[in-house]
Order: C-alpha cells, then sequence, then structure tokens
C-alpha cells in the first residue's frame, strides 16, 4: 500500500462505505463491547454489502449484526458473543450452526502475526502455538517451518492483507489524524496492513486538538473520514461514551427470537433511518445519559445494571 | 462480618488462591469469576503480583466495580499504564506471564478445552463464541488455572472434546514437550463441585470436594474416568478479608453470571465448615 498524501479525506457515511465491494476481506476495529464502527456496519447493511470477509480479534454485535442482515460469508474473527454477562451470539450462532457462513475462527496471536506479516512485507510469519489445537483443522492455509538455527517446528501463517479496515475514533481531523482511547486492540495493526482505511470519527476536530490528544493512527494510513457521533453506539467509545448494555439486550431479544422480530430491528433500526434518525430513536436521554458516566462511580455502575443470569 | 457465604464466594476465593506472590496474571474476556478473583489475590495474599485486567490490559487497576463486560474503561481506573495489545500477547508469548485462566464449554481429562462448537464442526450443535488469544497464549504462559462452574451438567467435563481450541496437556499431536511448548499446562481445575490437580501423566485428578458433595457426584457428573487423591479433602473456607475483597468489589454481582440459580442457593456456614477442615 502506498502512503496517503495529506489532502481533505472527509466523506458522507454513504461514500465512506464505497470502499468496501461484495466479497471484500474487511476489518472491524474495536473489540467487544468498545469502539465497534457501527455506524460503518450499519451503512454497509444498508447498502446490502454480500459476502464479506470478517477478521479481527474478539467481536461482538457488529459481526452479529452484519450476519443477521446475510452480509458475512467466512467469519474469520477469534471470538463472536456477548461475554459471559449475555451470552451467545445469536446470528453468527444460527448461521454457523445451519452452515450458513464458513467458520475460519482465528486466535489473536495468529491474527495478529498475520498482520504484522503484511506490514513487514513478508509473506509469513511463524507462531509457536496452534500446534495440538484444531483451529489448525480450519485454515488449510497454515504451514509449518522448521527454524534454520534449532530446528523447532513452528506453525508458518501467511500474511494477511484486508482490503479494507473500518474503524472508529473518538476524535479525527480532516486528514483522516486519528485519536484513540484504549483499548486500540488491533486498529494499529489494521491501518497498517489493510489497502484502505475509513474511519467514522464521534467528531472532526482542528489538527490541534487531535495532535494535543495524541495521534493514534496517522493521516498517511487513512483514506477517508466521516463524521458520526455516537458513531459506535452501542459500543462504548471513551472518553466520551460508555456502552449502552440495555440496547444490547434490546437487541439480543431480536436476535434470539429472529425471523419477524430481528427483521423488525433491522427495520426499525437500520434500513429506515439514517445515523440522525438512529440517534433519535435511541434517544436524546438515553445517549446523554451514556455520556454522563464519568460524573459518578453510580452513575457508571446503573448504566451496567445488576447482573442477572445469562441469557 | 458474616458468617454465612456462598458458592460463588468460595469459588472466585479459591481461585484466587491458585496464584502465587509475585506472579504475573491475566484473565481472558468473558470471565468474571477469574476477573474477580484476581483483584482479591493481589489484595489479600499476593499483594506483589501483576495484575493484567482482561481486554484492557490495563497493569495493576483498582476498579470501583467489575463492568459485566471486560474491555470498559470503568475497568482500567488508577492503573499508571495499560499494555497495547500486541505488548501483552508478546510478553506472554515470549514467556513473562505466569498465570491465565481459562474455562471451556468442554474441559477433558488432560485439560484441552473446547470453546469453539459442540458437535461436528461442518454443522455444529451449538457453536460457541471461541477462543480468542488461548490458542497461542496455552502453548506459552508458564501455568493456566482451569475453571467451569457447569461440572454438574455433566456435559462440561468430557471423555473427549469434539474441539479442542486450546491445548491442556496431550493432544493426539502428541504431548507439551514434544510439540516444544515452553508453557507448563494446566495446574489446577476448580469445578463447583472441587478441585483437581494435574499429575505427571497429565491428567486431572480429584483433590477436594465442597462440603455438600460427595465423590460419587463428582464422578457421575464427570465424563473422563475419575481419579481421585488418596485423601481428599475440603477447601478451607474463605477468610474475612478474602470475603471483604470479593463483596466490596464485585457489587455488581458478575461473578453470580457464571452460576445457574440452584448453585447459587448453596450456601454454607463459616463455623461448620472450618471445623470439618
Amino acid at each position: 500500500m502506498s502512503l496517503q498524501p495529506r489532502r481533505d479525506k472527509v466523506v458522507a457515511l454513504p461514500d465512506a462505505v464505497a470502499a468496501v465491494h461484495d466479497g471484500a476481506m474487511v476489518a472491524l476495529g474495536g473489540g467487544l463491547s468498545a469502539r465497534l464502527p457501527m455506524a460503518l456496519v450499519r451503512e454497509l447493511i444498508r447498502h446490502r454489502r454480500r459476502d464479506l470477509h470478517v477478521v479481527g480479534s474478539a467481536h461482538g454485535i457488529d459481526v452479529d449484526l452484519l450476519i443477521a442482515a446475510g452480509g458475512i460469508r467466512r467469519c474469520e474473527e477469534s471470538y463472536v458473543g456477548f461475554e459471559q454477562d449475555l451470552g451467545l451470539a445469536p446470528a453468527y450462532r444460527r448461521a454457523a450452526e445451519a452452515g450458513e457462513i464458513e467458520i475460519a475462527e482465528s486466535c489473536c496471536v495468529t491474527m495478529l502475526s498475520q498482520l504484522r506479516a503484511t506490514e513487514m512485507g513478508l509473506p509469513f510469519l511463524p507462531v509457536r502455538g496452534v500446534k495440538g489445537s484444531d483451529l489448525r483443522r480450519l485454515h488449510p492455509e497454515y504451514s509449518e517451518i522448521s527454524c534454520p538455527f534449532t530446528g523447532e517446528i513452528l506453525v508458518a501463517v501467511p500474511a494477511l492483507r484486508p482490503d479494507v479496515a473500518l474503524l472508529h475514533a473518538p476524535i479525527g481531523d480532516r486528514y483522516g489524524n486519528l485519536h484513540l482511547d484504549q483499548p486500540y486492540v488491533l486498529d494499529e495493526r489494521f491501518a497498517g496492513a489493510a489497502a484502505a482505511v475509513v474511519a467514522t470519527v464521534d467528531r472532526i476536530a482542528p489538527s490541534e486538538d487531535v495532535v494535543n490528544a495524541g495521534i493514534t493512527i496517522p493521516a498517511h494510513l487513512v483514506s477517508a473520514v466521516a463524521e458520526v457521533p455516537f458513531g459506535a453506539h452501542p459500543a462504548s467509545c471513551y472518553p466520551n461514551y460508555a456502552y449502552d448494555r440495555e440496547h444490547l439486550m434490546t437487541y439480543l431479544q431480536a436476535a434470539q427470537s429472529g425471523g419477524d422480530d430481528l427483521a423488525k430491528y433491522l427495520q426499525q433500526f437500520v434500513f429506515d433511518v439514517d445515523e440522525a434518525g438512529y440517534r433519535e430513536l435511541i434517544g436524546e436521554q438515553q445517549l446523554e445519559r451514556l455520556a454522563d458516566y464519568g460524573s459518578s462511580t453510580q452513575a457508571w455502575k446503573e448504566l451496567f445494571g445488576t447482573s442477572g443470569e445469562p441469557t | 462480618m458474616s458468617e454465612r457465604f456462598t458458592i460463588d464466594e468460595w469459588f472466585v476465593v479459591l481461585l484466587a488462591r491458585t496464584i502465587r506472590p509475585g506472579e504475573t496474571v491475566f484473565h481472558g474476556f468473558g470471565s468474571p469469576c477469574a476477573q474477580v478473583a484476581m483483584h482479591v489475590a493481589r489484595r489479600v495474599h499476593a499483594r506483589d503480583i501483576n495484575l493484567i485486567e482482561g481486554a484492557m490490559y490495563a497493569v495493576n487497576p483498582d476498579p470501583l466495580f467489575i463492568a459485566p463486560t471486560s474491555n470498559d474503561a470503568s475497568l482500567a481506573r488508577g492503573a499508571a499504564y495499560s499494555m497495547r495489545f500486541e505488548e501483552f500477547f508478546d510478553a506472554a508469548i515470549r514467556g513473562d506471564v505466569d498465570r491465565m485462566f481459562l474455562s471451556g464449554g468442554q474441559i477433558d481429562v488432560y485439560g484441552n478445552t473446547n470453546v469453539t462448537a459442540v458437535g461436528p464442526l461442518e454443522r455444529p450443535k451449538v457453536k460457541l463464541g471461541g477462543g480468542g488469544g488461548g490458542c497461542n497464549l496455552a502453548a506459552t504462559i508458564k501455568h493456566l488455572t482451569l475453571w467451569t462452574t457447569r461440572h454438574r451438567t455433566g456435559r462440561t467435563l468430557v471423555e473427549k472434546c469434539d474441539f479442542i481450541t486450546d491445548m491442556g496437556h496431550r493432544t493426539s499431536e502428541g504431548t507439551r514437550a514434544e510439540l516444544g511448548y515452553t508453557g507448563g499446562g494446566p495446574q489446577t481445575m476448580i469445578t463447583e463441585l472441587g478441585i483437581f490437580d494435574f499429575g505427571a501423566d497429565g491428567k486431572a485428578r480429584l483433590t477436594h470436594i465442597f462440603p455438600d458433595v460427595t465423590v460419587d457426584q463428582v464422578r457421575a457428573a464427570t465424563g473422563f474416568e475419575l481419579s481421585v487423591a488418596g485423601n481428599v479433602q475440603r477447601p478451607a473456607p474463605p477468610s474475612v478479608a478474602e470475603l471483604a475483597v470479593v463483596r466490596s468489589l464485585d457489587t455488581l454481582g458478575v461473578r453470580r453470571s457464571e452460576f445457574t440459580d440452584r448453585e447459587l442457593a448453596r450456601s454454607f456456614h463459616r463455623h461448620l465448615d472450618s471445623c470439618a477442615c
């Protein structure tokens, strides 16, 4: 990949997903409940993208929603689910059990090594693990290599080059400089390895503000940036807002029930609205509550409710 | 001070006690019992550990409560530093992490774990979430503490895992030594029925049972042939200090999400149990 020139890269959200074609290998930024690029995911669904090959580490509603909308052919994440709290990912589970998607489950370390190989311009990197695990059965592309110095047999994993990385950041400038709060997860590696990097930010800020906050991903790696407030919702995007556990439960109820209920969720929260409409549906009051997590320990804790039985 | 305590509290304390002073310890995501346990250890018997908090990779944080997700910023409170994803995984694969907590939908006698799929992989009966980084981490982290809160179902400790996500002591590909793995593999396994160690043959052996459980009940719930230590003991009950940390830190009760209602109803009395021990 050649480095991006310095230019104004601001686009509207619908144009941001133009870089993602049917069948593309897509790296989704963030992880679990943090900084998932949900506005981009919803926009992909609005554009009815199909046959995507998603790659990454531990994910949740981003991948599950894309599967629910029929957008994914091959899933190469290391985990898809809602942790102990809210349990298995309903759409992922249903599609996997019905044989409707290719299960290419990966491991965080393997994925990291494959992205690093691309960043270094190397065809592969070795990993010490994976032997003894059936994950290798899912990946005929892995091979073995004998260390020329010690003779140790290591597993060789090929360089992985996503067609596009979709990331969300709390702030960025017009040129694509992005500041992230921890956890960065694989976003930096995705930015270095993907052929194109498309970002949404809660707010487009003057470069000076992004520099002062600290640039995590530099503009020369970023191809396009769109401003979408609460663009990670229902995931968190600290320091701006906490994750919306209530909304996750709303989604999970629909996804577990499937059929009409799931179709209704997609219609209501994705197809019938743009992102401004989505924020209206979630409601100003709820968004303010999520943004107000820092007002007190009690306020933060209350957002997460009491942990009930796993659903 | 309360004299009564429940199985979830005792369970977390037992997990905590597998941590030794000076260790660098880590729990994966979706592991609330292990998450609370690490803080119990750090505040009671192993104050000098490096506690690496879940998917925040925060080093020695002091959260005010445990969030139900493992990469919430609240969990990093008070940490002077959070590792990057790569920093943590690099440390683990080069052997600088001493202990990790690992669970599984299925676990076999060698401590191999399955978090990928129950049933044939082409058409699984249940597609589980997946293993995160476990498949490589299990090879090089020095010690693994395994746990499950679903032993009683009879479906968790199995003769053979339908899929091995993370290797324990031995698979059909060989032993850890044969595969060149630098980590020691599973050291202890704690279930809601009892505690296992792993012998030189790499197999799990029952060493402790809870006071309301019999060896026969454990055998009935275990899919592999149960090996039992010569003198099966009861685990030492939680101390006042240990219980205080569990109760003051996990005020949302996230640890309880790992247990069924039936298990949560199990409560114990300090006086009686300490006599029995």
